[in-house]
């Protein structure tokens, strides 16, 4: 039978940022996963406040990059609007692109923005079958018992909207290109651990697809 | 033997204390000496004579706040700073008078900006703000008042000449190229590229390619502030929802939406300006000012909101499948982005 997918943030940007020829593996595995489309694709509201937050930190890296082509002291690395993760990215567009008479870059930039940014509403528009577990709706209980086991609160945010909509549902696949708490193993362990934190506690856990892991 | 105050006497203090800024009932009773309820009777009184207003602090209390009405945001000016800006204002008025003009309120608060901000006035602690327009006095100058010399300069001579010069200067000029060309002087690049963006959707002419140059200019001077965090985000999304409306439609059918949402993204943009100018010159501390500001600030972020939400439901509905062709160098881009997920 065939499930439908509950997706992940990560995998939504790896699918926008295929290109041609010149992806890595796990962009590539994303991309197909999406254009060989099977069942529904379910995103919940988290999802997409997060996608919206990727595009402003996109906006955030550019502006950066410029500030530092403009003025060659300024640092990257020690700046506050950048996270740690971004910084090698920010660094690497600004060694490409450190020539400031080069007048065309922001609107590079600007071209790259527009089309990493049309690529997800895009998707969101015509892709996603259906939208569900409002962020008023999200369970704060369910949240910080997830937090006991992932530290991120974006990510325990997105699982909490999953398992509370896998209550009603049949089993779908929740589909992530998670390397770290998401991984097969830490997916297990997060299920067990959630079931000794929370003996009362019902949930049925959607079945785990990694495409980090995972060839398709 | 101790004397009843009068109740013209409790209002008089209960208005110099508000003077210094806003306090709740609590503090004034302490500061007035008198009890909770007769406290709040007068100032009950007070609010109807328009004198005082309440306002809801940050912890929810009632407070009140002296109404002046004269400064913008009724901000409190010391009695000394207000003669000072009436004193001016009369001699800017004065001086139009003796080249036959009577000035509007841009021509009477730019030349009081000039005058200000050039040293060798004398009066250079006199309090300037970012606003709406431009540089503007703090105290609203209004040239219908009837201002009066209310003390004697002691550079009465050069600001005279400073203000001789402006009115020649500014002579036949229409009010917004007072406007710009003070943008220019006091050097902010948001303001003049705010200029320079409205000029070119107001043309008849669209050119697409400098609309798209000015926003790139715009991106990059706009502020990102940790304290206002939404100045950028709202000037971001404002950008790239133009641009991006632009692959699948027209955009200057969609001029006028483009045009009130800029607008209301200015007038958040100007308010936070003020805010920061204020409290650079003022020495107010972030409570009292957000006591002053918050209120505004909050009601232009919810109409920046409501704008782009507008703007965005036209994009919105016009994305399709069209496609898009990509530059080498966007590509470029994209490959060192491709590993990029955004999270954290």
């Amino acid at each position: 039978m065939i499930k439908d997918s509950f997706l992940d943030t990560n995998v939504i940007i790896n699918y926008i940022n295929y290109q041609k020829e010149r992806s890595s593996e796990i962009v590539n595995r994303c991309y197909l996963y999406v254009i060989n489309k099977k069942g529904l694709f379910i995103v919940c509201h988290a999802v997409i406040r997060e996608l919206y937050n990727i595009i402003a930190k996109l906006a955030v890296i550019h502006k950066e990059v410029l500030a530092k082509i403009e003025n060659e002291n300024y640092s990257l690395k020690d700046s506050k609007n950048l996270s740690k993760r971004d910084v090698p990215f920010a660094e690497k567009l600004y060694l490409t692109h450190k020539d400031p008479d080069n007048k065309s870059i922001r609107e590079t930039f600007a071209s790259q923005r527009d089309i990493f940014e049309i690529g997800i509403e895009r998707f969101l528009k015509e892709k996603v079958d259906k939208k569900v577990i409002p962020l008023e709706q999200i369970s704060i209980e369910l949240v910080n018992a997830l937090r006991e086991i992932i530290t991120n609160y974006a990510d325990c945010q997105i699982l909490s909207s999953a398992l509370q909509y896998q209550k009603n549902e049949e089993i779908f696949l929740f589909v992530t290109a998670d390397g770290k708490d998401l991984s097969p193993n830490g997916y297990d362990f997060l299920k067990e651990q959630f079931g000794i934190n929370n003996p009362k506690e019902e949930n049925k856990f959607p079945e785990l697809l990694n495409l980090m892991f995972t060839k398709i | 033997m101790v004397t009843r105050k009068t109740p013209q006497q409790i209002k008089e203090e209960i208005l110099s204390h508000l003077n210094v800024g806003p306090l709740s009932i609590e503090q004034l009773r302490i500061r007035v000496e008198s009890n909770w309820s007769t406290v709040n009777t007068y100032l009950e009184e007070l609010e109807r004579e328009r004198k005082v207003k309440s306002i809801i602090s940050a912890d929810k209390a009632k407070t009140y706040q002296r109404v002046f009405g004269d400064t913008y945001f009724d901000i409190p000016i010391t009695d000394e700073e207000r003669k000072r800006f009436r004193t001016l204002f009369s001699l800017i008025i004065k001086k139009y008078k003796e080249a036959n003009e009577t000035p509007n309120k841009t021509q009477l608060s730019k030349a009081a900006v000039r005058v200000i901000n050039s040293p060798e006035s004398g009066l250079s602690e006199l309090p300037t703000v970012w606003y709406l327009y431009g540089m503007i006095p703090l105290m609203i100058a209004d040239p219908s008042q009837d201002y009066q010399e209310e003390e004697v300069f002691e550079h009465k001579q050069k600001i005279n000449d400073i203000i001789g010069i402006f009115i020649k200067e500014k002579q036949g000029k229409k009010t917004k190229q007072i406007q710009k060309e003070q943008h220019i002087e006091y050097n902010d690049r948001l303001y003049q590229l705010a200029d320079e963006f409205l000029d070119l959707i107001e043309s008849s002419e669209w050119n697409k390619q400098e609309i798209f140059e000015k926003l790139n200019e715009f991106f990059i001077a706009c502020p990102i502030d940790e304290e206002f965090k939404e100045v950028f985000l709202f000037t971001d999304r404002f950008i790239s929802t133009v641009r991006k409306l632009s692959y699948f439609d027209k955009l200057e059918t969609h001029r006028t939406k483009i045009l009130l949402t800029f607008d209301a993204l200015w007038k958040y943009i100007a308010t936070y300006k003020f805010y920061k100018t204020i409290s650079l010159k003022k020495n107010v501390s972030k409570n009292l000012l957000n006591l002053y500001l918050g209120n505004p600030l909050a009601v232009r972020k919810d109409c920046v909101v409501e704008a782009l939400s507008d703007l965005y439901s036209v994009y919105w509905s016009k994305i399709d499948g069209k496609e898009i062709k990509m530059s080498p160098e966007v590509q470029k881009v994209r490959e060192i982005m491709q590993d990029w997920t955004g999270e954290d």
